[in-house]
């Protein structure tokens, strides 16, 4: 009932509102782009879409790219050229939000469960991170674009793992924008190597055990690459709602948004439908407000 | 003169009526969009009032054997109204889930442990069970978990690691691949009073699609639904997720 009564208030209100505003609307808002071009507008960045609101921007988006698979047996095409329309999308969308304003995007590119997939379909994925990385040092070059990539990399072809050096080489210096690429990556396989390393750390008398907390414990995980290690929002595709093994320390507070779509459907559209939602809900951190 | 100041007098005009229509069709555009979720809504509550009166047959009985453990996650405001948590519980308990780990931030759940314990008939603390504990009829094994056992608890459970290898007798080049395994960490949190039992559902009750905290270690395979606050909690709806469940193929990344 309280509903239907809303709904014929907004209704009314949004019938006559139109009515009610200025003649000379056109005049007006010349006045306020020149206002919002010597402000606030910077040069090669995108103006947020209607419904967006550029300072509600998150800093951190993570990505689970999931369904690539299942959309190439869909459209009758082979898993690799799945996975390759899959790379395609998240080279895109990475763009636009850095576009946005979103300083850092992480994707979880292949776990350390994969392994387990067949050995031909795990071949041909390092084949196809290695050839995408070296097409695009040069594009991420120009884009200003940092790119790190995260896991164990122990198990990962000496070839592929040369393309990873000479990419982070070729882009450590930039800042703004942050890409991070998990790649034989585990959640909890992180949390450990945590612990060793601060081990190794006390054995050479560098921090003493009393000063472990968790502020030092997040310095030791593998997103100490980047300013924000906690992503803001995560976004996993296809309609599966966990987060398999991602992040699990750095998902305490981060906003889950599970979608549908498989992953290379997931457009410009489906992403900033993800940033909407994320920016109408309040955040609390555990905390009371 | 006249006529150029006219042809600009009729285009501003044109301009105008032009927006003004644009601006309409936007906010019919959002009217119907509007409209859409209000339908939408009214048709899930209907459809969640038809399962809790047991309309739909599908839902009438549900094969909890892949729910071993259930964990809900309640936003620090509901958790003020503990009846609705006891509610939950009790349905919970109607459905025949046999182990909830009952999670708020703030661990306020935890102060209010006692009253629930009292209030939620056949219920029982998990940490007074035994391993073998299979439960008969309706009785429900509780946890009460608060971020204190997130990253707190992992923290002192790799303090007990360390001080273990750093008394272990090992070679200076050893990297501690024998004393940092998953089953090490699982056995320190043990030791700091954190249970491991890993949920296979996660329930979250709050504006926030968020686990707010929950403890880490324990998520990586759970299946998270977000349910809305706890204050409009429908029967039908969780009845609905956790048969939603049932029916979920994971592949655990092979």
């Amino acid at each position: 009932m309280l509903s239907l009564l809303c709904f014929l208030v907004s209704l009314l209100f949004l019938l006559l509102l139109p009515c009610l505003r200025p003649c000379f609307s056109a005049k007006g808002s010349l006045k306020d782009k020149k206002k919002i071009d010597e402000g606030t507008y910077v040069v090669g960045e995108e103006e947020p879409p209607k419904g967006l609101r550029r300072e509600l921007m998150p800093r951190h988006v993570a990505v689970i790219m999931d369904g690539n698979r299942r959309w190439a047996k869909q459209a009758g095409l082979l898993t690799s050229q799945g996975y390759e329309a899959g790379a395609k999308r998240l080279i895109e969308l990475a763009e636009l939000c850095f576009k946005l304003g979103i300083n850092t995007v992480s994707a979880f590119a292949f776990s350390t469960e994969n392994w387990g997939r067949h050995k031909i379909e795990v071949k041909c994925l390092m084949y196809l991170f290695q050839r995408y990385l070296k097409s695009k040092i040069q594009f991420f070059q120009s884009k200003e674009i940092r790119v790190s990539v995260i896991g164990n990399l122990a198990k990962i072809p000496e070839s592929l793992l040369g393309i990873i050096t000479e990419i982070e080489d070729a882009t450590k210096s930039y800042k703004k924008k942050h890409l991070i690429l998990a790649i034989d990556y585990s959640g909890r396989f992180d949390i450990l190597r945590a612990c060793k390393s601060i081990v190794k750390k006390s054995e050479h008398g560098l921090i003493r055990e009393k000063d472990v907390d968790e502020t030092l414990f997040e310095r030791e995980l593998q997103t100490k690459c980047t300013e924000f290690p906690s992503p803001d929002l995560l976004i996993r595709t296809s309609g599966e709602q966990r987060i398999s093994n991602f992040f699990l320390w750095q998902l305490a507070y981060t906003e889950l948004f599970f979608s549908p779509v498989l992953w290379p459907d997931f457009d410009k559209d489906k992403l900033l439908d993800a940033l909407a939602s994320y920016q109408h809900r309040e955040r609390r951190f555990g905390c009371q407000v | 003169m006249d006529l150029n100041q006219s042809i600009r007098l009729l285009s501003s005009w044109i301009g105008q009526i032009g927006d003004l229509g644009l601006n309409l069709l936007w906010r019919f555009i959002h009217i119907v969009v509007s409209l859409w979720y209000i339908v939408s809504g009214i048709f899930e509550a209907i459809e969640s009032y038809a399962i809790s009166l047991g309309l739909n047959k599908k839902y009438s009985s549900i094969d909890l054997e892949k729910l071993r453990c259930l964990a809900v996650v309640v936003d620090i405001e509901a958790v003020q109204d503990v009846a609705k948590v006891v509610e939950l519980l009790q349905w919970l308990t109607t459905i025949g889930v046999k182990q909830v780990g009952l999670f708020d931030s703030q661990g306020l759940l935890k102060k209010s442990k006692d009253l629930i314990l009292e209030t939620v008939p056949g219920s029982m603390l998990l940490e007074e069970i035994g391993k073998d504990f299979s439960p008969d009829g309706k009785r429900i094994a509780l946890e009460f978990i608060s971020s204190s056992d997130n990253k707190e608890a992992v923290m002192k459970a790799a303090n007990i690691l360390l001080q273990r290898y750093l008394k272990s007798s090992h070679p200076e080049n050893d990297k501690g691949e024998n004393f940092f395994t998953e089953s090490h960490l699982n056995e320190a949190l043990g030791v700091v009073g954190e249970n491991v039992h890993v949920p296979d559902l996660l329930l979250v009750y709050g504006p926030i699609r968020s686990h707010l905290g929950f403890p880490a270690w324990r998520l990586r395979y759970t299946e998270i639904v977000h349910m809305g606050t706890l204050n409009y909690m429908r029967y039908g709806s969780l009845l609905k997720a956790i048969h939603k469940f049932t029916g979920v193929h994971q592949n655990y990344g092979t």
